[in-house]
């Protein structure tokens, strides 16, 4: 509506009131606010009716009051959560367990936000290629998951592809890598931080800044002289040289870690361990053990009763260290875990295993308690800032790594998929938005094909890109609430149950939708910001 | 002395020039940037490795494909030195053989999709079975080590995935109204399209019959019959509401043409809305229904049935929120709303916060007691953002709050909440409450892509049907709202394709709908297990409504001329 019917000057005659648009404005206000308010007072009415019986919002005086309505959060939860990052267990609260959930659904989220944008950004870029082939493969891609619902993806990713992945033993690797693919989920190698690695992290700050020193250092002689001097080569070249360097130099400084063995075993130092396994073999040499295996001289049995028998705590870091390098040495080991350390060297010092494996410290400190002190030595043992664990078949189950379980890693292969055809339709458009001139005016310039695109066509880009890119990511968000179809515990999984045992249907949809509501206002408070800093600025 | 060059040129040449500087090809496409060779020397590896792994599993094929290439590429290398391509090779050579990294890649992704398709032939035909009959299936599976597809799960359970559980002896229905809509599309694609039908008297009965069709398609599968033995009662209540209905039609004419201003507008549709109130109860006296939606209706006819109603249902309420966004009207003055509140925080000051103070046994404690305060600050940004516009305000409180909660979260609260939200003891089936949810989520995000539209027109053209004299009515009825929607339309046509897509989340509230009849294929005794073909059976059907969706749009953006003007 545009500007309001004026007041008439003087002498004329006024406006009717039944025509006066002011005077319709604010009667409509008024009947509406009158509307709302008697229909909320009616439904107000009927929820007072029909749960006033359950007393949900009632409190421990008898009193009614908004607040002790959530009062059930308290409660013991008592039902299981299948995975979870912070500890979690059936005799902790439905707020806990919310906790739980949100987390999850957190995690999800934020892992599936970073890979959607990788992946579409591709397909949007491989769909602007010259290769009629490339492009082609794009479109299909970008067709068929835009075109078919994201719940039959799950459903089909989930009870059609995961589940029917084979049992531990027959896990497929993909192209041979070290990835397996079972029943349990998606096991792939992971990385395992070490004591040195803080020192490490040192050396990259520095390595970073190094780099952006050499960048500007080399621009300005670009600047100066004229010609291009591949200052990108050479700042990732110093950030590597730098990065080596410290990587080398927190390893050797590093004594941290360390075996307890008996001295008997005769073992000063880590190869000494291959001497003493292969003593045990009836192979020359440690690469003979699988041909001897497989002919049959060995025994499956001979092998474990030869393997070196190591007690760690679970998911210690000094554990990883010492199998990495044993597997990487092609000495036979097998683990026994326990919870706690003062567990393990019970285990140890009952005969279960010959190496106790920890941080040297610890290890002084359990040698003083152990009654046999005297006989045992502790040997140290190299480690460096980062080991990568790889899933290792134990018993029933694969032991370290990164662990997806199969819900988890339906939900977010299939978000991944979803979402990053339409964001990879959202990058086309961006690109294709910017008119062609830019490009030919850039090449006429002499800029080369990587300065054209960072310089001219992706800032300009960036600007159509980031508003449909925010409500992608808002959907994300939301659509991982169908991990309740996969069985996944997120946020809403966790709710539902909790409002199915506790029977507070108002309040826990009030969690639900604020949280939900806090997550969508949060992901498009931060893209409207970065929308503003590059957006154009107006005359 | 004559170079290889020029002794190559004239025994291959054939009378033509070729034209090649080494070293400039090497420069350009080899040692470009040290990445192009890092790339170049990868891509090389991984075509050789991948080429020389497919030969081992499909020799022929693969064989056949290399030699193709082989030969093709070496045509359009010979073109492209002689300058002379036919278009075959000028095809190629722009599209697959632009740069010798293309020319790897398109080999791999050649052989690459080969295998891919080859599986996927050999799971859904080679090694699948078509057989209905369980044992017969299971038989014919069992001769492969790796069996295929089990299609006959999805051939045996058709009835049940089109329409799960509908009374065979009322199929009829069914039939009536597709032959209905059927004819009815035909003839509206005929009619509406045509130049000569414009202003034709076959334009308003076909729109006089697409305004009944909700009603009479509703009526019919949801099996709507008079009660026994009050048919002739029914007749006649059915004239007195047809006579009453017209001579409401003269009467408004007249109050129209009598008194034409805003306020009877609305007048003559309130009387309106509530004559079709009164007649519908007066006629549901003698009606009664003889199907139970929530158990007749399911699988295919069900998705259809929630996705049509709730985007018909959506659009006249989103065009509505949208409008209601927008408002301009005088919003409530400032000392309204202050005083308002003042008089608010005051009240619960009084009676809550000054009793908690004292029970307050924290500085938290004293601080959550402090909440009235909250009136006064939800005044101030009352009126700061909305300028005092209470339809506004709520407006924007409905969409945002329905755009920021998952699909399935709106899902389950209806389902749960409804029995609650309604007075005691009255009950309504969960097929009413899904649908009425899914079109109070729909509408929120056709407010906002309306909205968008409203936002493009120009200044003008409110002020120009201003100065023509027209109503707020006539002017959004007229000027505005035919071009914002028009510039929208592949906005809301794509919302549309959202929403058949997520009627598959009704699965999970418990109807069953196609997906969930495809969960339950693989429950039942004879097809234990079978879950992929459902699945991909309904992957078929998905892409397809969405695809021939998309394209009419297209077609109709091309009629309309959306992005021209």
């Amino acid at each position: 509506m545009a500007e309001l019917s004026p007041t008439p000057p003087k002498g004329q005659q006024s406006i009717p009131f039944w025509r006066d648009g002011r005077v319709i404005g604010v009667l409509a206000q008024i009947a509406f606010v009158i509307l709302v308010a008697l229909g909320t007072a009616w439904l107000l009415r009927n929820v007072n009716d029909n749960i006033g019986a359950l007393g949900s919002f009632r409190c421990a005086d008898g009193t009614e009051r908004f607040s002790c309505g959530f009062n059930f959060l308290r409660i013991d939860a008592q039902f299981d959560i299948s995975e979870s990052i912070i500890r979690y267990d059936p005799s902790d609260s439905y707020g806990r367990a919310l906790v739980v959930g949100a987390l999850n659904t957190l995690k999800v989220t934020v892992l599936g936000v970073i890979l959607a944008t990788i992946l579409g950004t591709l397909a949007g870029i491989a769909r602007l290629s010259t290769n009629w082939l490339v492009s082609n493969l794009a479109k299909w891609y970008v067709d068929f998951f835009r075109n078919t619902p994201l719940l039959l993806q799950l459903f089909f990713i989930y009870f059609g592809v995961i589940l029917l992945f084979p049992g531990i033993q027959e896990a497929i690797q993909p192209f041979g890598l070290p990835i397996f693919l079972s029943q349990r989920g998606i096991n792939l190698p992971g990385p395992v931080f070490m004591p040195s690695f803080a020192i490490w992290m040192a050396f990259l700050i520095l390595g970073i800044i190094q780099a952006q020193v050499t960048w500007l250092f080399l621009g300005r002689q670009e600047q100066q002289t004229g010609r291009s001097s591949n200052r990108g080569l050479w700042a990732v070249a110093s950030f590597l040289l730098v990065a080596i360097l410290g990587w080398y130099i927190a390893g050797s400084t590093a004594n941290s870690q360390g075996i307890l063995l008996a001295k008997a075993a005769r073992v000063r130092e880590f190869s000494d361990l291959e001497t003493l396994v292969l003593g045990r073999l009836p192979v020359s040499e440690l690469g003979d053990i699988d041909t001897a295996v497989a002919d049959g001289t060995l025994s499956p049995e001979n092998l474990t009763a030869a393997s070196l028998q190591i007690c760690a705590v679970k998911e210690d870091s000094s554990e990883v260290n010492l199998t990495s390098q044993l597997r990487r040495a092609g000495i036979p080991y097998l683990v026994n875990r326990s919870d706690r350390l003062d567990q393990a060297t019970e285990a140890f010092a009952a005969g279960d295993c010959e190496v106790l494996v920890a941080t040297r410290a610890a290890l002084a400190a359990e040698r003083n308690v152990l009654e046999n002190a005297a006989n045992l030595s502790i040997v140290p043992i190299a480690e460096t800032p980062v080991r990568i664990a790889v899933p290792r078949i134990e018993g029933l189950n694969f032991v370290g790594g990164i662990k997806l379980t199969p819900s988890f890693a339906a939900i977010l292969i299939g978000l991944v998929l979803y979402t990053g055809a339409f964001i990879a339709e959202i990058v086309r458009a961006g690109i294709q938005s910017v008119p062609k001139g830019q490009t030919e005016a850039a090449r006429a310039l002499g800029l080369s094909e990587s300065q054209r695109l960072r310089l001219v066509v992706l800032p300009q880009a960036m600007r159509v890109i980031i508003p449909p890119l925010t409500s992608q990511y808002l959907n994300l968000a939301k659509n991982s609430s169908l991990a309740i179809a996969v069985g996944f515990a997120d946020l809403w999984a966790i709710s539902y149950t909790t409002l199915n045992q506790s029977g507070r249907s108002v309040q826990v949809f009030m969690i639900v939708m604020a949280a939900y509501l806090t997550l969508s206002l949060t992901i498009s408070f931060l893209l409207n910001w970065y929308n503003r800093r590059i957006s154009l600025v107006e005359r | 002395m004559t170079t290889w060059r020029e002794s190559l040129q004239e025994r291959v040449g054939n009378g033509r020039e070729i034209h090649f500087d080494s070293g400039r090809f090497i420069r350009e496409n080899i040692t470009k940037s040290w990445i192009q060779t890092l790339w170049l020397i990868i891509l090389t590896y991984l075509t050789i490795a991948y080429t020389i792994s497919q030969f081992r599993s499909l020799p022929f094929t693969t064989g056949f494909v290399t030699l193709v290439w082989l030969v093709t590429v070496g045509l359009t290398i010979y073109n492209e030195l002689t300058r002379s391509h036919n278009p075959m090779t000028l095809w190629l050579k722009n599209n697959l053989y632009s740069s010798i990294t293309n020319t790897l890649l398109s080999l791999l992704l050649v052989l690459g999709i080969i295998a891919a398709v080859w599986a996927f032939i050999d799971y859904a035909f080679v090694r699948a079975s078509f057989s209905r009959i369980p044992e017969e299936a299971q038989a014919i599976l069992a001769q492969f080590q790796t069996p295929g597809a089990n299609w006959g799960a999805v051939l045996d359970n058709m009835r049940n995935l089109m329409v799960f559980r509908y009374p065979r002896e009322q199929t009829w229905r069914l039939w009536f109204v597709l032959v209905y809509v059927g004819v009815l599309l035909a003839g509206s694609t005929f009619v509406y399209s045509q130049e000569r039908f414009r202003r034709h008297w076959l334009r308003q009965v076909l729109t006089g019959f697409w305004l009944i069709t909700p009603l009479l398609t509703f009526g019919l599968l949801v099996g709507v019959v008079p009660v026994p033995g009050e048919t002739i009662a029914l007749l006649i209540n059915l004239l007195i509401v047809l006579a009453g209905l017209v001579v409401l039609f003269f009467l408004s004419r007249l109050l129209l043409s009598r008194f034409p201003s805003l306020i009877m507008s609305f007048v003559v549709t309130v009387l309106w809305v509530a004559a079709l109130i009164l007649s519908v109860y007066r006629l549901s006296n003698n009606l009664t229904t003889i199907l139970n939606p929530d158990i007749a209706w399911g699988g295919l006819l069900l998705t259809l049935i929630i996705a049509v109603f709730a985007i018909v249902a959506s659009f006249p309420l989103g065009v509505l929120l949208a409008l209601g966004r927008r408002s301009q009207i005088r919003g409530v003055p400032a000392w309204l709303t202050y005083g308002a509140a003042a008089v608010l925080a005051a009240y619960y000051i009084y009676n809550n916060t000054l009793p908690a103070f004292a029970r307050a046994s924290s500085i938290l404690q004293q601080l959550v007691a402090l909440w009235p305060l909250l009136f006064l600050v939800i005044a101030y940004l009352f009126q700061k953002y909305f300028r005092g516009n209470v339809v506004a305000l709520f407006c924007t409180i409905y969409i945002e709050s329905i755009r920021g909660v998952p699909l399935i979260t709106v899902l389950f609260m209806s389902i749960i909440l409804f029995p609650i939200l309604l007075p005691k003891g009255m009950e309504i089936l969960s097929t009413w409450r899904v649908m009425v949810a899914a079109a109070l989520f729909a509408a929120a995000y056709l407010a906002e892509n309306v909205r968008g539209g409203l936002q493009a027109i120009p200044k003008g053209q409110y002020e120009a049907a201003d100065a023509i004299g027209l109503n707020t009515f006539q002017k959004y009825r007229l000027i505005i709202l035919p071009q914002a929607i028009r510039t929208v339309i592949p906005a809301i046509v794509g919302q549309f394709i959202g929403l058949f897509k997520d009627t598959t989340l009704i699965a999970i509230v418990g109807l069953v709908e196609l997906l969930g009849v495809a969960n339950l294929i693989s429950a039942q005794t004879d097809w234990l297990g079978v879950r992929r073909e459902p699945y991909i059976f309904l992957m078929i059907i998905y892409f397809t409504g969405s695809w021939v969706m998309a394209s009419s749009s297209r077609r109709l953006e091309k009629r309309l001329g959306v992005g021209e003007r």
